[in-house]
């Protein structure tokens, strides 16, 4: 995949390109432009190579590789000659001093094309830094996230497997029941990195997006959690017009399910969620606003970027951390373009919910 | 011989089919276990079962392949399972025959529940062909085949004639899933574009005239990238 990137690059930097030679043409003839100006004005033709030499640096700036600008340097050092240079409109190559404008001008292009080019890759290599740092931060927390339910599914089973005759019924229930509740914990950690991976795909912002009714995917999601959580008081309301939204559905999906999960398992004293929809212009808004404790407000501004990290801080097993959940939320609502927001309601309780852009073409309606 | 159903469960994990036996042994079907598709085909002819359970992900035999050549001779009711993530395995199943699909992983009430819906149908035989008469009912939603009408509480609905159409569609294969594909070609005809735009808008406002909330249907829940499930009638 990377390979491929780069031969691309290298073909991208070696082929023939409409844009970078249109962005040369245009450099050229603004230098021209401008040094036949200054001649009608009578002035002296001493600007032409200064002039020409800035278009040979802004040519190798704003192009690709090396080719444009020396080309530019080489156009540029005969036109001035052949047209700024007395004789005008003919070559006179005996000029004192004339290798050396030629000399500075090809210096000039290639030195430029080299820093722009040095600079392009030390960015993208940052970028994938940053990008690899954030995978590892991601991996971190996850690894330590497994280990407490698979432990308990372990001790449980095993549990159940040495002590038939002796473990009472009842005994054998509660065991694998809590067995059970961890594994649709680690089923749906899983279906949160499944999420992660869907939208990565190295150029981000690249999810397959169809438009979608939002009150399907909220009743679809509304359904599976009640199936989850059946003794949760939800409420969702939706606008009475449809609202059709360009999205990667089972991804928002996974969004609206972690953000609703959250209230059970962080909202503490939540026994209430709501899930809406609206819509504000040309955005649609999905909010999920719950009755609990609210969001400590030290951690109400990190809560929707930085919470990954917050695994290593806490480094007890008991509580499960919310971060991954928010942060993978965050992930897809902005491969989608959108935007997260978290706060506290005046009347108390959390409202955590994000903002789509709707369907183009469905405004007028 | 007893007259349990008999199932064969097409599963090449072990682990995960001997989990589906235990469940339908224990609650009073009986079961036939191939873990590819060759024997399965195998077992078809010579066990004939009352419905298959069929893993999408075989190691020999494409998934597809086999409901091909089962349709070709059966309508035998087949279940199919897939994993998460691939609607389209789903939808292509089902357009080629199957007659529902459950998500991996699931819990027992869940494959216990898809089965009695499939066996049901398969008994009913209300799948194919037969001319729509009668009346179904579903909590207080009742939809007349004979006035072409629906009424919900004892009132008229007001459905148009596509809206009308659907609903029929849905409450006669109720409890099963309908692909967008199938609903379109059923509604508006073969020559329907593929674009299931259409159907959602209908779907919206059908939603608004029969659901209390359009948001937490009572009677038809989306399948989402699939299609649409009508609740089973009483």
């Amino acid at each position: 995949m990377k390979q491929r990137q780069k031969l691309h690059q290298i073909r991208g930097r070696l082929l023939f390109s409409w844009r970078d030679s249109a962005v040369t043409l245009g450099i050229l003839l603004a230098a021209y432009g401008v040094c036949s100006l200054l001649r009608n004005l009578g002035e002296s033709s001493s600007y032409a190579s200064l002039l020409f030499l800035l278009a040979v640096f802004l040519v190798a700036r704003y192009t690709e590789g090396y080719f444009y600008g020396i080309a530019a340097s080489l156009v540029g050092v005969l036109a001035v000659n052949y047209v700024f240079i007395y004789p005008y409109y003919s070559f006179n190559f005996t000029l004192a001093g004339y290798p050396m404008t030629m000399l500075c001008m090809l210096a000039v292009s290639l030195t430029t094309s080299a820093l722009i080019t040095r600079i392009k890759q030390s960015d993208q290599l940052k970028l994938a830094a940053e990008k690899e740092k954030m995978r590892g931060n991601l991996l971190r927390a996850v690894s330590h996230d497994l280990r407490t339910p698979l432990t308990s599914i372990l001790g449980a089973t095993s549990a159940v497997a040495e002590n038939d005759l002796t473990l009472t019924h009842e005994e054998r229930v509660r065991l694998l029941r809590g067995a059970q509740d961890d594994i649709e914990w680690l089923i749906r950690m899983v279906e949160n990195l499944l999420a992660v991976t869907r939208i990565d795909a190295d150029s981000p912002a690249q999810v397959i997006k169809t438009p979608e009714a939002a009150e399907e995917i909220v009743s679809e999601t509304v359904a599976k959690f009640k199936k989850r959580f059946p003794g949760f008081s939800v409420s969702v309301r939706v606008p009475d017009a449809l609202l059709m939204i360009p999205m990667d559905a089972m991804l928002i999906e996974q969004v609206l399910i972690n953000l609703m999960e959250n209230v059970v398992l962080h909202g503490e004293t939540a026994d209430r969620v709501e899930l809406t929809v609206s819509r504000s212009g040309k955005c649609a808004v999905f909010e999920v606003r719950d009755n609990g404790v609210g969001i400590p407000p030290d951690k109400l501004p990190k809560i929707l970027e930085g919470s990954m990290i917050s695994a290593e801080e806490k480094q007890g097993d008991s509580k499960r951390n919310m971060g991954i959940g928010l942060s993978v939320c965050n992930a897809i609502v902005r491969a989608h373009g959108g935007s997260m927001f978290a706060e506290n309601a005046p009347e108390g309780g959390a409202v955590i919910g994000f903002r789509l852009a709707i369907q183009e073409g469905e405004d007028g309606q | 011989m007893d007259n349990k159903p008999s199932v064969l469960v097409v599963e090449d994990d072990a682990g995960i089919g001997s989990f589906i036996e235990t469940i339908l042994v224990s609650n009073g079907y009986s079961v036939l276990r191939a873990s590819g598709g060759r024997q399965a085909l195998m077992m078809l002819t010579s066990h004939c079962p009352e419905l298959m359970i069929l893993d999408l992900g075989l190691p020999d035999l494409d998934g597809t392949r086999i409901i091909r050549s089962v349709r070709s001779w059966s309508k035998m009711p087949i279940l199919v399972v897939s994993a998460r993530a691939h609607e389209k395995d789903k939808v292509e199943a089902l357009d080629l025959g199957a007659d529902d699909y459950i998500t991996k992983p699931f819990g027992s009430a869940e494959l216990l529940a898809r089965i009695r819906t499939a066996l049901r149908h398969a008994s009913g035989d209300t799948a194919s062909g037969m001319p729509l008469s009668g009346v179904f009912r579903a909590g207080d939603l009742t939809v007349d085949y004979n006035k072409m009408h629906v009424y919900l509480a004892g009132e008229d609905v007001h459905l148009t004639r596509n809206e009308y159409k659907i609903v029929a569609l849905l409450s006669r294969y109720a409890g099963r899933v309908l692909t967008y594909d199938h609903i379109l070609k059923n509604v508006w005809g073969p020559v329907s574009s593929g674009d299931n735009q259409i159907l959602r808008v209908n779907m919206a406002n059908i939603r608004r005239k029969i659901e209390k909330n359009p948001a937490d249907p009572q009677y038809i829940f989306t399948e989402m990238g699939v299609g649409y499930r009508m609740i089973e009638g009483d």
